[in-house]
């Protein structure tokens, strides 16, 4: 067996989150000799998705600053330098709750559960679908659909409260009985605008509003009232509400135009077993099919710079490498935004959440539920964000049947961690057929964004190229796939051909021969 | 007669120690190919495909290989998803090879579904007419008893019972229809594929 420091690597990629499993995936034809590191002893990095036992684990280690008044600033310590750390800065203040009968009720055992960490669905027009067709990754990943999208309405007088579905089709715009006619001609008209907003007749209509806030936007030239409003600015899944009218008619335009692309009745779908982990993991195997070396549990230190056109590193089991590039991802998130995630696992199917609303759809595996900010966003008062909840039905396999994982964020405030889980009581509550569901198991943590651009540094004569931590939204931001390609670029120099970028042919062999036995 | 796109895929993984030999019969099985000289990791292999007819049905059978990532323990969780059966490999020529299978058996145990088939090979059977066999066929036996996995020992170099493992692992998984049909399994994966030639003619609306 070759020792590991015996010839320099080409690159050795600290981090298997997805942008740099990814890059693994884009380098894996590219005869490049690749190292690929972990210091955690799971794939995925701030993408994981744990068993129950992994995730008690990980909140043993990201407890961090737990004073409640002091969340903001505090840091935890420094990573070791091109170690990217285990994702130490940017998930933090992490806790678990069980049910005290936790078991008796069904929380079943640990490996039943694979609980992702910063769950996204994926538009059907993500170029990440279209890379992972192209680069032949696709077959090993299985995707479920998104199905539909909610309002949670609270209690008005005499009416309950409940969840409205979010029309976001011509037909469903005529079929819903809820919505007044004249408020439906306008949603029309303002969906009609929405789908080519960016052609050169529709441009002026928006252009001279484009910073302002989408909810103004909305009312002043679309007549849209608050329902309506409320539906619209949901479907941008933005966390504060008050997303600019150019960003928010870039995802109103994704989510429409995604609709109906892979089949009837969807516009987004979800990895099975855990979302981008599951991508990561897959993009990691094709790296090591390709070549690539991996370890997990294992982090780098930079020893020395100045070997000419290389960098010596010391990994934490003592053995040293050379490389010729580093890959790693950014830690600095200290001034980043932060937002607040609750993961639960409650005992009920919550089947009313997953019904094909469409013809022919396929069976959704994730609903998502949108709790409004109280007060009208643009206002200056101080109204609680938005709580966003994505619900994971068993057949994502992160849970058990029976069982259903929500995952709920919000901005991080001193009362994000009630308001999501009074979010959570809510929705419980609403969607449940008949009693509200029990929860079994809370996980609730802060994650923190760098910024959001990558870092690139030198190290000695050696470029190191730093990817931004993962973006707080809730659907996939194919912008991460540009940072894949610059890196993918910095790693091949003269060598990059942009028509080649993970295009790539099957790997298996012709059949072989038939085989017949009785 | 079905095409042969409609055969039923059955996914079967090799795993085991680093030079056990996986490679070496993921290839004589599927190409009936054996290099003597290739004795490190395996580089570019992620399944081979072989049709196999048991009980006078045939199937389709993928064969992964662990790419290397048995080196350092790092199979990831994906790479079991939906396997139907796992061929654990040793060498017979190696104490500490066949120690390791318990670790191996494990892992399997904890990342394969519950009913996938478990089967233990010992390879370089050639090696014992060198003497140099270190692991005892009823030791190996026995230790596939206790885990209920089947067992046999074989050559890729000289191709002794080389088609053996999958036979008997393609047999055990058809008698198990729970494996083949899983109860939860209502068939809402989605197709992606078709991006990759359709994706512009696709309706946006």
């Amino acid at each position: 067996m070759e020792s590991l420091g015996d010839e320099p690597w080409d690159v050795v990629i600290c981090g298997t989150g997805l942008q740099q499993s990814l890059l693994a995936l884009a380098l894996s034809r590219s005869k490049k000799r690749i190292l690929h590191l972990d210091p955690n002893d799971f794939y995925g990095q701030h993408e994981a998705a744990f068993s129950l036992q992994e995730a008690d684990s990980w909140v043993t280690t990201h407890t961090g600053s737990s004073g409640a008044e002091s969340v903001a600033q505090t840091t935890t310590a420094a990573p070791a330098e091109g170690s990217a750390g285990p994702g130490g800065r940017v998930f933090r203040n992490a806790n678990v709750w069980r049910h005290p009968e936790a078991e008796a009720n069904g929380l079943t055992f640990s490996r039943a559960y694979s609980l992702a960490l910063a769950p996204q669905i994926i538009h059907t027009r993500s170029k990440l679908l279209s890379q992972l067709v192209s680069s032949r990754a696709y077959r090993q990943v299985e995707f479920l659909a998104v199905g539909s999208f909610y309002v949670h309405e609270p209690a008005r007088g005499d009416e309950p409260a409940k969840l409205s579905r979010i029309p976001s089709s011509r037909e469903d715009v005529f079929s819903n009985t809820s919505i007044p006619a004249k408020s439906k001609r306008s949603l029309m008209k303002f969906l009609k605008f929405v789908i080519d907003y960016d052609s050169d007749d529709q441009r002026d209509v928006w252009q001279a509003h484009a910073d302002t806030h989408l909810s103004d936007f909305l009312t002043t030239q679309f007549k849209l009232d608050d329902d309506l409003r409320k539906y619209i600015l949901a479907l941008t899944l933005t966390l504060d509400g008050k997303v600019t009218v150019a960003n928010g008619l870039a995802v109103i335009h994704r989510h429409l135009t995604s609709m109906g692309l892979f089949g009837p009745g969807f516009c987004a779908v979800y990895p099975k077993w855990g979302g981008l982990s599951e991508v990561a993991q897959v993009a990691c195997r094709a790296g090591a099919v390709g070549g690539g070396i991996y370890m997990l549990d294992t982090s780098a230190e930079v020893e020395t710079a100045d070997v000419h056109d290389k960098v010596s590193l010391k990994l934490s089991n003592g053995i040293s490498v050379q490389a010729a590039a580093l890959i790693s991802s950014r830690d600095d998130v200290s001034h980043g935004e932060t937002i607040s995630r609750l993961v639960a696992v409650v005992k009920s199917p919550l089947k009313s959440l997953f019904e094909a609303t469409v013809e022919g759809a396929p069976a959704p595996a994730v609903a998502v539920v949108a709790f409004p900010s109280s007060t009208i966003p643009a206002s200056e008062s101080a109204s609680d964000p938005p709580v966003y909840a994505m619900v994971h039905s068993s057949e994502t396999g992160e849970c058990p049947n029976g069982q259903s994982a929500i995952y709920l964020t919000t901005h991080t405030s001193p009362s994000a961690k009630k308001n999501l889980e009074q979010a959570l009581g809510s929705l419980l509550a609403t969607a449940a057929e008949q009693e509200t569901p029990i929860c079994l198991y809370q996980l609730y943590y802060e994650q923190t964004v760098s910024e959001g651009t990558p870092l690139v540094e030198t190290v000695g004569a050696v470029p190191k190229f730093s990817f931004p931590s993962p973006s707080p939204n809730l659907a996939f931001d194919d912008s991460s796939l540009d940072t894949v390609k610059q890196a993918w670029k910095q790693v091949m120099g003269d060598e990059a051909q942009d028509d080649e970028f993970m295009i790539f042919e099957d790997r298996e062999g012709a059949d072989a021969n038939d085989e017949i036995y009785e | 007669m079905t095409s042969e796109d409609a055969l039923p895929v059955l996914k079967v993984l090799i795993i085991g120690p680093s030079g056990a030999g996986k490679s070496a019969l993921l290839l004589r099985y599927c190409e009936d190919h054996f290099d003597p000289e290739t004795s490190t990791a395996t580089i570019g292999i992620d399944f081979k495909t072989k049709k196999l007819s048991v009980r006078g049905q045939a199937y389709r059978l993928n064969v992964f290989d662990t790419a290397g990532q048995e080196r350092f323990r790092t199979l990831s969780t994906s790479y079991y998803r939906g396997a139907h059966g796992v061929i654990l490999v040793y060498d017979i020529s190696s104490k500490s090879s066949f120690l390791s299978m318990e670790k191996w058996i494990e892992e399997a145990r904890n990342n394969a579904q519950p009913e996938a088939v478990l089967y233990i090979v010992g390879s370089k059977l050639d090696k014992v007419v060198s003497g140099g066999r270190a692991v005892s066929t009823e030791e190996g036996k026995a230790f596939a008893d206790a885990q209920g996995a089947g067992f046999c020992e074989l050559s890729s170099k000289t191709r002794e019972n080389v088609r053996r493992p999958f036979v008997e692992v393609v047999d055990r998984i058809v008698q198990k229809p729970q494996l083949l049909k899983p109860p939860n399994a209502n068939n809402n994966t989605l197709s992606i594929s078709n991006i990759g030639s359709d994706y512009s003619s696709a309706c946006p609306c």
